[in-house]
């Protein structure tokens, strides 16, 4: 509720405040409320400056106001998980060596200057003069060794980066040079710019325990902007001014502060953002087609589908469990699914349906459409029920619901989180839709964390999942569909549990080759036959990359056409994809 | 819980106020002669009438409805966000669906929980007062400190914790947990109806006939507060109403229903608030206004019918 | 009277137990393996929260230990003021939380029931004079009491806070302001204030005028009025008299009405986003924070209690009769 190192005052002001202003502090009775002066525990964080303690309101031509990415009180700084970390960690505070842009799929070097394949095997990786981290050591060489070396600890998110890396060297203070036993040209650029640079100067210190719990409290990265305050709905961060870029590429941060507001719900969200008290909300919010045509927010396109696609959102069958390991029930269910209904009413347009090779549209030059009319699906009842009734599903005890050909009932159960209230939606849909072609389908929806888990040990029969979001290639989605080995936890991808050693190896191949060769594109013709006919996972729509703007503090948001338009999305991941260029292009109103 | 009990029951602070006792406290006579002069007062009470009205007709909304709608609750019935029209007498929702369909979906959600969360703790209550005040003793001051100590737990936030835990998704076994809190307040005023009864000639003849004490409490006392008890049960009928609405809208009812507390859930998650989708969250929280309030005018009709002192007023 | 408050504190510390017992005994109804479940949730974000809070569990759970002695294990952390770690706020402790939100209720709840409750018997008794205005108060009244709290809480939010726009309609206060003394401050505060009062507010006067209402004209029918009536005495006096007579069970009416004010309190809250307790019930069962669920509302019995308390202590001051020790039984 409060920013961290006011808290103590901030809820003396508030209960006086409360009490006094009321004359009623006598009567008070019921909680015994006493604000206290002791130490909170949760305001530990040091490293806090003075800067807040004057600022008793972030002016607001010099503040960004953003949402939706973050769900929960901000608790952690630490880069390292990859996940739970807050809104602009990764990005803002920290930044990775490339950029990637998915609207032009095109690599730019960001602290690297550049970088190349001097052999088959050796990449050698330069970066900018005059990089220096917010507590002004130089940010070098050593530093992204040794954040490439933090892979050899298990625990880290990329340890397996060093199952086909051999060596990495700084061989000067601004050149490291990596030697692969395995060079996975695909995987590696993914790690190019997915990967966070570390300081070696803090991170050093720590234990292999603390790399993953540390929660960073006062972190020290290299980025456009430094840590300023936390409270509990919100993570405030300001700029700085010392920063690289602006001698090393003439950037400058339009704004002084971005407050990112934990998303509490979606009404006061838009509440918020029709109210002008936020400017960028990158989380769904419903009706905001409506509010887009009447002009209120603005969004990427100005009609359907009003979002950029940020990656398909995929149903996925459990095939450990019958009958969803018999690909011709997957098939049946594929074709049962109205997904245009979903997209007009669940969502109001505000998504596309999917393309069946589960590629979101920006890799639109490499779906295969010959593959995709032979062996693709789309929204047939009478097909369904025709292929059920050609593999043995009969309704034999005539409840209005197949059994599988050994008689056996058939009732599924499709989990989506509580709270998701459009995957909800959706859910429902799809459950009702499969049930009118006779496979008996119900939605339910657990608590996320319970989905998480279900997910990850198999414990489920169809689920509905978007992990596998947009990036420079199309081998992280079949990556994501195809995982092998199928293990106890799955937590990368095929949460579907699907075993093809054949798939698998095509899925490999593809990501030893280079993008733009003739070998590429036939590579993944055949990773999406495979991916059709057996349908590890049925692709439906499209999540968005969802973004409103409110033009009237901020202008030169991006729209469709522009030559400088960019995700506009501050998600996780998501800054060094267009998050950051989009800040960077921000006007004042006025 | 909601605001609807004992202040705003005639007769429920009898514990504390000998005045307010209801039709009881003003002559010792039986029931039985009076169903028709009962009946000819409350069908000229205007506040009866109307409550009667208004409540049937929702009930009959909610029984008979569904008959006449061409779409489910949840089909997908119609262009979203549409206002309301010929076609879709409330509108319909984000998604398209039919709100009117919903409402009369709710309607029968609401009905069952009001006559299912009323009814139980009408039993239990009734049960406790009646035995509490008529055996005294032990027993009575045994009863009365378990009906205090239930009555000062704020019941609402009992329910949260079982239903969060236990995930109680289904309308009666919502209106039983409901029931179960609820019923404090009952007890009490029973008790004190029972207490000034006991003590009555026709009672005391009974006694000593040498008939047992649930003959007793059946064919004697229980006869002569008939109209307190239904007035009691009316009160309960909307109070679980009120409860039930609440819970649904945190998002603790039951998921294989349609509710008016449900609908508002949805119309609020779906920001029909900020999308000016009034037809969405308005009808299902009149509805519940009008039915509870309905009750509660009834109730102050049918105290003038049964207490003709205020008749005069 | 000594005896009425001794009774009275009997039934308030069996009520207490009561209730720890009830949010002890719950979470151990819940089917499959609580700590499991609880954990497993947890972990999700924080690998650090696993240890932390299956330490926590296994202290206060202990469910190796015979039943009895976990139940003691509870009290004995609830004495110590522990009410557990929040999962969903990790690593900050629930009573932390629990009373960083509860200035917020009381500001709403604690104006709104005392406001309602004096502008309430006043209406409610100005009603009872006169048949026309009775005819008109009363549905109103009925009306309004019967009301939903957060269907009247998104009607106020949708007239005044979209439609008009002059009130905010989520929050405590604004995102671009930080809490400091100022006036500034304040008058935002204030304005984040006014809706979720109002609702709780409106809801409640309809109760109190209606119970004032039918209470004076019970009094006004009562053998002694009816008495003084005949003695000649002058209307106002009669009219005093039922006045005062009624104002005991509306206090006693207070005590009762409590919680469901508190449930109201809850749901206005949500509609507001107010960061109150019953924001922080919902944040808790939409995180599945089961400490922090049991937490808060365990906070919310105890304070239930206490103003129960301190309402039959004014009972008492109020009561000639409980004051002599006449009608002391009536606990």
């Amino acid at each position: 509720m409060f920013l961290r190192q006011t808290r103590s005052r901030g809820t003396l002001a508030l209960a006086t405040a409360a009490v006094t202003g009321l004359l009623l502090a006598g009567c008070s009775g019921g909680g015994g409320s006493a604000p206290t002066e002791a130490p909170n525990p949760y305001a530990t964080a040091e490293g806090m400056d003075s800067a807040t303690e004057l600022v008793g309101e972030y002016p607001r031509e010099e503040t960004l106001f953003t949402s939706g990415t973050q769900w929960g009180p901000p608790s952690s700084w630490n880069p390292i998980p990859g996940a739970g970390g807050a809104t602009g960690l990764g990005g803002l505070l920290y930044e990775p060596l490339f950029q990637f842009d998915p609207i032009t799929l095109e690599l730019k070097p960001w602290l690297a200057e550049g970088g190349e394949w001097t052999g088959d095997d050796t990449y050698e990786l330069t970066l900018r003069e005059g990089l220096t981290w917010q507590d002004g050591e130089t940010l070098d060489a050593d530093d992204v060794a040794f954040t490439a070396e933090l892979g050899k600890v298990d625990a880290v998110p990329w340890s397996n980066l060093w199952t086909w890396l051999d060596k990495v060297e700084a061989t000067s203070p601004t050149t490291v040079e990596f030697t692969f036993s395995d060079p996975r040209y695909q995987e590696w650029d993914n790690w190019l710019y997915t990967t966070m640079i570390l300081p070696e100067h803090i991170m050093g210190e720590w234990s292999d325990d603390e790399l993953l719990s540390n929660p960073n409290e006062d972190p020290i990265g290299s980025g456009a902007f430094k840590f300023s305050a936390v409270g509990q709905d919100r993570m405030v961060w300001e700029r700085n001014d010392d920063w690289w870029a602006k001698s090393e590429l003439g950037l400058e941060m339009p704004m002084k502060y971005i407050v990112d507001v934990v998303n509490t719900s979606n009404e006061v969200a838009l509440g918020l953002m029709l109210s002008g008290s936020l400017d960028l909300s990158n989380n769904f919010l419903p009706g905001v087609n409506t509010l887009a045509d009447s002009g209120q927010v603005s969004t990427y396109y100005d009609g359907e589908p009003y979002m950029l696609a940020a990656a398909s959102a995929n149903l996925i069958p459990n095939q450990t469990r019958a009958p969803m390991d018999d690909v011709d029930f997957r098939q049946a269910l594929a074709r049962s699914i109205d997904v245009d209904k979903i997209v007009a009413n669940a969502y109001g347009g505000l998504v596309s349906k999917a393309h069946p090779s589960g590629l979101v549209p920006a890799f639109e030059e490499y779906y295969d459409e010959d593959v995709a009319a032979e062996h693709g699906y789309t929204f047939d009842a009478e097909e369904a029920k025709s292929i059920l009734a050609d593999a043995g599903y009969e309704d034999t005890d005539g409840d209005g619901f197949v059994e599988t050909p050994d008689g056996e009932t058939i009732d599924l159960k499709l989990i989506v989180p509580a709270g998701w209230t459009d995957w909800m939606e959706s859910a429902r849909v799809i459950a009702e839709d499969a049930s009118a072609v006779g496979i008996k389908v119900t939605a339910d929806f657990p608590d996320a964390g319970a989905v998480d888990d279900a997910r990850a040990t198999g414990d489920f029969d169809l689920l509905i999942n978007g992990n596998a979001g947009i990036s420079n290639t199309p081998w992280t989605y079949y990556n994501y569909a195809f995982y092998q080995p199928v293990q106890e936890q799955m937590l990368a991808g095929n949460f579907g549990r699907y075993e093809d050693e054949e798939a698998w190896d095509l899925v490999q191949d593809l990501s030893r080759t280079e993008s733009g060769t003739p070998e590429f594109s036939e590579t993944l013709s055949q990773v999406q036959e495979k991916f059709m006919t057996d349908l590890p996972a049925i692709p439906l729509w499209y999540n968005g990359a969802w973004a409103q703007y409110n033009e009237s503090q901020w202008t030169n948001w991006p729209t469709e056409g522009r030559e400088d338009a960019y995700f506009p999305v501050m998600w996780n991941g998501y800054v060094q994809m267009g998050g950051l260029n989009t800040l960077l292009a921000l006007e004042p109103a006025s | 819980m909601t605001a609807t009990q004992p202040t705003a029951a005639p007769g429920a602070e009898a514990g504390e106020t000998p005045g307010v006792t209801g039709p009881v406290a003003s002559g010792g006579r039986k029931a039985q002669g009076d169903v028709r002069e009962t009946l000819y007062f409350a069908l000229r009470n205007p506040k009866v009438l109307i409550g009667l009205v208004v409540v049937l007709g929702f009930l009959l909304l909610g029984l008979l409805g569904p008959l006449f709608l061409r779409h489910a609750p949840m089909d997908y019935a119609g262009p979203p966000m549409a206002p309301p029209s010929a076609d879709f007498p409330f509108g319909t929702t984000t998604f398209g669906q039919d709100v009117f369909a919903q409402f009369v979906a709710g309607l029968r959600s609401t009905f069952l929980v009001g006559l299912l969360g009323g009814g139980v703790a009408a039993v239990i209550g009734m049960t406790i007062g009646f035995v509490a005040g008529y055996r005294g003793g032990l027993i009575d001051e045994l009863l009365n400190m378990l009906t205090n100590v239930v009555l000062v737990i704020p019941g609402f936030v009992v329910l949260i914790i079982i239903n969060a835990y236990l995930g109680v998704r289904s309308v009666p076994m919502q209106a039983l947990y409901i029931g179960i809190f609820t019923w404090p307040w009952v007890a009490r005023a029973v008790r004190s109806q029972t207490l000034s009864l006991r003590s009555r000639d026709f009672i005391d003849l009974a006694r000593l006939s040498g008939v047992g004490v649930g003959t007793i409490l059946r064919r004697e006392v229980a006869p002569n507060m008939y109209s307190y008890l239904f007035m009691t049960f009316v009160l309960l009928f909307g109070g679980s109403i009120l409860t039930a609405a609440s819970l649904d809208f945190i998002g603790l009812g039951p998921t294989n229903a349609m509710s008016l507390g449900l609908m508002m859930n949805q119309a609020v998650q779906w920001s029909a608030l900020h999308l000016g989708l009034w037809w969405w969250f308005i009808p299902p929280g009149l509805g519940i206004t009008l039915i509870v309030g309905s009750l509660y005018i009834m109730n102050v009709g049918l105290d003038e019918v049964f207490n003709p002192k205020l008749r005069e007023m | 009277m000594r005896g009425y408050l001794a009774r009275k504190t009997l039934v308030y510390g069996l009520t207490f137990v009561v209730a720890v017992t009830l949010n002890w005994l719950i979470p151990r109804l819940m089917p499959g393996d609580p700590v499991q479940r609880m954990v497993a949730r947890a972990a999700v974000q924080h690998p650090e929260t696993i240890a932390s809070m299956t330490d926590y569990y296994e202290r206060t759970f202990g469910l190796d230990l015979p039943v009895w002695q976990q139940y003691l294990n509870y009290w004995a952390a609830l004495f110590r003021g522990d009410l557990g770690t929040s999962v969903w706020l990790f690593p900050a402790p629930v009573s932390q939380v629990v009373l960083d939100a509860v200035p917020y209720t009381l500001g709403i709840m604690i104006p709104a029931i005392l406001l309602s409750w004096v502008v309430g018997n006043s209406v409610g008794a100005m009603a009872a004079r006169s048949r026309w205005l009775d005819n008109v108060a009363l549905p109103i009244g009925y009306l309004i009491t019967a009301m939903p709290y957060m269907w009247l809480a998104i009607l106020l939010a949708w007239g005044f806070g979209v439609a008009l726009g002059w009130f905010p309609v989520a929050g405590g206060y604004d995102f671009g302001l930080v809490p400091q003394w100022s006036w500034s401050f304040a008058l935002d505060l204030l304005q984040h204030w006014v809706l979720p009062f109002l609702s709780l507010f409106l809801v409640a006067l309809g109760g109190w005028a209606i119970g004032m209402r039918n209470l004076i004209i019970y009094e006004l029918e009562s053998d002694y009025s009816n008495y003084l009536a005949a003695l000649g005495a002058p209307k106002r006096l009669i009219r005093k008299y039922a006045f005062r007579n009624a104002m005991l069970p509306q206090i006693t009416g207070l005590a009762l009405q409590l919680g469901t004010i508190l449930g109201g309190a809850l749901v206005t809250e949500i509609v507001f986003a107010y960061p109150g307790l019953g924001r922080l019930v919902l944040s808790a069962i939409q995180n599945q924070d089961f400490f922090l669920l049991q937490g808060t509302l365990l906070f919310v019995v105890i304070g239930v209690l206490l103003a129960n308390f301190v309402i039959d202590i004014v009972y008492v001051l109020v009561d000639p009769r409980t004051r002599t020790g006449l009608t002391g039984a009536t606990a």
